[in-house]
């Protein structure tokens, strides 16, 4: 049923030919060649490639991080291309949630308030963010963890709590860049497992990127890129179901 | 992000790194306390000074001369440099000017009894002569009615004494009230006189004390004060014994050679002098020359001392600079997990910006308070020694050290300034990171 929505509908993400070249000093280092893809609402997509495929760099110009050198993104109707950084800032507050590898949480922040830090950037009250900073924080089984220091916990509840932060403010495009890269597997696989329910509860889009092949498992769709082209399209369907 | 939650972060990063932040704050502290003491010193100066010259004289009087012009050539019309009825009447109208009254001198011996002494006359009109602000230590002012009545200044009454022996004491002579002769004659009351043949015989005129001023030590103290006319009729009386000239009326009608103008404010005595001598010709004293003088000594000082304060409030700058571009390299991946997931740009320079200037205010707060206890330590503990010290450079008196609060205020404010100042480059720098290029460095 999903597949049919999907078909139909217009993408929520549309990448069309975009092409990223770096410049090192004399050299041009091209990190995408010529990309297309589409992306629709509640799909879960994984980027799967080596290290220096030009999947990070892909993921990157989605969110607005990196501009590319050719072609077109839209998110919606969106030219994420196109905005500036000031824009494409508050689209990124708006819209798109983070997960990093190294989980990236302030230091000096609690852990309930490193889940509110979205919120804190839009300007919600203490009041209604507090609120659902907990409610976050429990759906992602730390409740009681509120007031830690990240420096007090371990690598995976640190990453429950950059899930939470990434989530609390319910984005349309969760990002996820090697979100298990520093966890151990079975710490991998409850933490891919709480990423995935949460994402598939509030029908949000997940975008993954990783060198590691049994992450993928999670996706709908697998995009393997190589060399900065798109070497291969699997959808997963199936095996998910 | 709304302002309490930007403000509450900006202290927790503060906080995180405390002992940078407490060697910037530190800074700022010696900063303002040198530039608030400096400048206090500067104050203190300044006051003294003007304790110091209001011991000279009245500072709200201006004595003014004429300024020739009673030649034969002289226009009647010009009365530049004349003064005369109605130039005295058009200076009691300057804006300022409280009371203005003719003046003539003389010298002259005032005797009390068998005791002599002799002082300056002055003659000035009794009736302008209240608004002066002269407080009266004995008896009463002068009044115009006061028929040959005489006001001593404080010093006089104590320098009578018997000239036929030689006792000389400090007591004060009583003379209010008391039967007064005035004379011009040198000798008076002398059992013994020269035997010079071509002495004047100068009249001997009756009088009366009336009072005695209450102030000491200023120039008024060593005057005796009569009404102008009865001291004009004894001028004439003293002149045609010399046998000079009496007829002073010029072409001017009667003219004098001075007058005293009084200003309550001091502030305008500086207008109203420069109104005197460049509008209407005349000479002009007062004891305000001197503190323009030591004001501007005080000045040049005070800026020298606020220059020094200022260099350390500058390295304080660099101090506070340092900082903020030391915390953006510490902080590089937070700004970019921050811009990531959305930290408007403006709030991540706007933090920067309030985290230096925290710093400049903090320090300028502790500064401040540091001040104020070395300048309280200067005035008690202090003052003998820095007293010796200033006395040098011209100022004695209660305090070495005054802070006005407007120099507080001010040194906060500037503190503040030079923290965000401080802290604008760094923050700039912070907002232009690349939020990837941040995230890379790991």
């Amino acid at each position: 049923m999903k597949q049919e929505t999907a078909a139909q509908a217009k993408p929520l993400i549309r990448v069309e030919h975009v092409r990223k070249v770096y410049r090192m000093g004399e050299e041009k280092v091209v990190a995408l060649n010529d990309v297309s893809l589409s992306i629709y609402k509640g799909e879960i997509v994984c980027f799967l490639g080596t290290s220096g495929s030009g999947k990070s760099t892909f993921l990157n110009m989605v969110a607005g991080l990196e501009k590319p050198t050719k072609g077109e993104i839209f998110i919606g109707d969106i030219p994420i291309h196109k905005l500036n950084e000031e824009r494409v800032t508050l689209f990124r507050q708006k819209n798109i949630g983070f997960i990093f590898q190294a989980y990236h949480l302030l230091p000096m922040l609690t852990a309930l308030e490193n889940v509110s830090l979205p919120l804190i950037f839009r300007g919600v009250d203490h009041k209604e963010r507090e609120k659902k900073a907990r409610e976050m924080m429990k759906a992602v089984g730390l409740k009681g963890y509120e007031k830690r220091k990240p420096t007090q916990m371990s690598g995976g509840q640190q990453q429950r709590v950059g899930i939470a932060r990434a989530l609390v403010g319910t984005p349309k495009i969760i990002f996820a860049d090697e979100p298990t890269g520093n966890l151990d597997t079975n710490t991998t696989r409850e933490v891919m497992t709480l990423i995935v329910d949460q994402v598939r509860k509030h029908g949000q889009t997940l975008i993954l990127v990783t060198h590691d092949r049994s992450i993928a498992e999670y996706a709908d769709k697998v995009v393997t890129i190589q060399d900065g082209n798109i070497i291969k399209i699997e959808a997963k369907q199936q095996q998910l179901q | 992000m709304n302002s309490r939650d930007l403000l509450d972060l900006c202290f927790r990063n503060l906080f995180r790194r405390r002992a940078r932040t407490l060697l910037a704050v530190i800074g700022v502290v010696v900063g303002t306390c040198a530039i608030v003491v400096m400048l206090s010193i500067g104050y203190g100066l300044t006051a003294n000074f003007q304790e110091q010259i209001e011991s000279y004289g009245n500072l709200h009087l201006i004595q003014v001369s004429a300024n020739g012009g009673s030649g034969v050539n002289a226009d009647k019309n010009d009365l530049k440099g004349i003064i005369n009825d109605k130039t005295l009447k058009t200076m009691g109208e300057i804006k300022g000017v409280d009371a203005v009254t003719p003046v003539v001198s003389e010298y002259m011996t005032v005797a009390v009894g068998k005791k002599v002494t002799q002082t300056e006359f002055v003659g000035i009109d009794a009736e302008v002569f209240e608004k002066f602000n002269y407080e009266i230590g004995e008896g009463r002012m002068l009044r115009p009615s006061d028929k040959n009545g005489v006001l001593f200044g404080n010093n006089v009454p104590m320098w009578f004494y018997n000239p036929n022996k030689n006792d000389w004491s400090d007591e004060p002579e009583d003379v209010v009230d008391e039967k007064l002769v005035i004379t011009a004659d040198w000798e008076y009351g002398m059992k013994k006189k020269s035997s010079d043949p071509d002495k004047i015989t100068y009249p001997e005129f009756k009088g009366k004390g009336v009072g005695v001023l209450a102030s000491e030590n200023d120039e008024s103290s060593y005057r005796v004060y009569m009404n102008i006319d009865d001291l004009e009729e004894i001028i004439a009386a003293n002149k045609k014994a010399r046998k000079e000239n009496t007829t002073a009326n010029g072409r001017q009608g009667k003219t004098y050679d001075q007058a005293w103008v009084y200003v309550s404010d001091i502030n305008e005595v500086e207008d109203i002098i420069e109104i005197l001598k460049d509008d209407m010709g005349y000479y002009t004293y007062s004891a305000t020359d001197w503190l323009n003088a030591m004001q501007d000594t005080a000045r040049m000082i005070q800026g020298v001392l606020g220059g020094i304060g200022g260099i350390s409030l500058f390295v304080a700058a660099l101090g506070i600079t340092n900082t903020m571009i030391m915390s953006i390299y510490e902080r590089t991946k937070e700004i970019g997990v921050m811009k990531v997931i959305g930290a408007n740009l403006k709030d991540i320079r706007k933090m920067f910006l309030i985290e230096a200037g925290l710093i400049g205010f903090g320090g300028g707060l502790i500064g401040l308070a540091l001040s104020y206890l070395i300048s309280f330590l200067m005035n008690t503990v202090l003052v003998g020694v820095m007293g010796s010290i200033f006395s040098d450079i011209g100022g004695y008196g209660s305090s070495v050290s005054i802070i006005p609060w407007y120099i507080a205020v001010g040194a906060l404010a500037f503190a503040t300034f030079v923290g965000v100042a401080a802290g604008y480059g760094p923050a700039r720098r912070a907002m232009n990171l690349s939020a990837l290029e941040s995230l890379r460095n790991e």
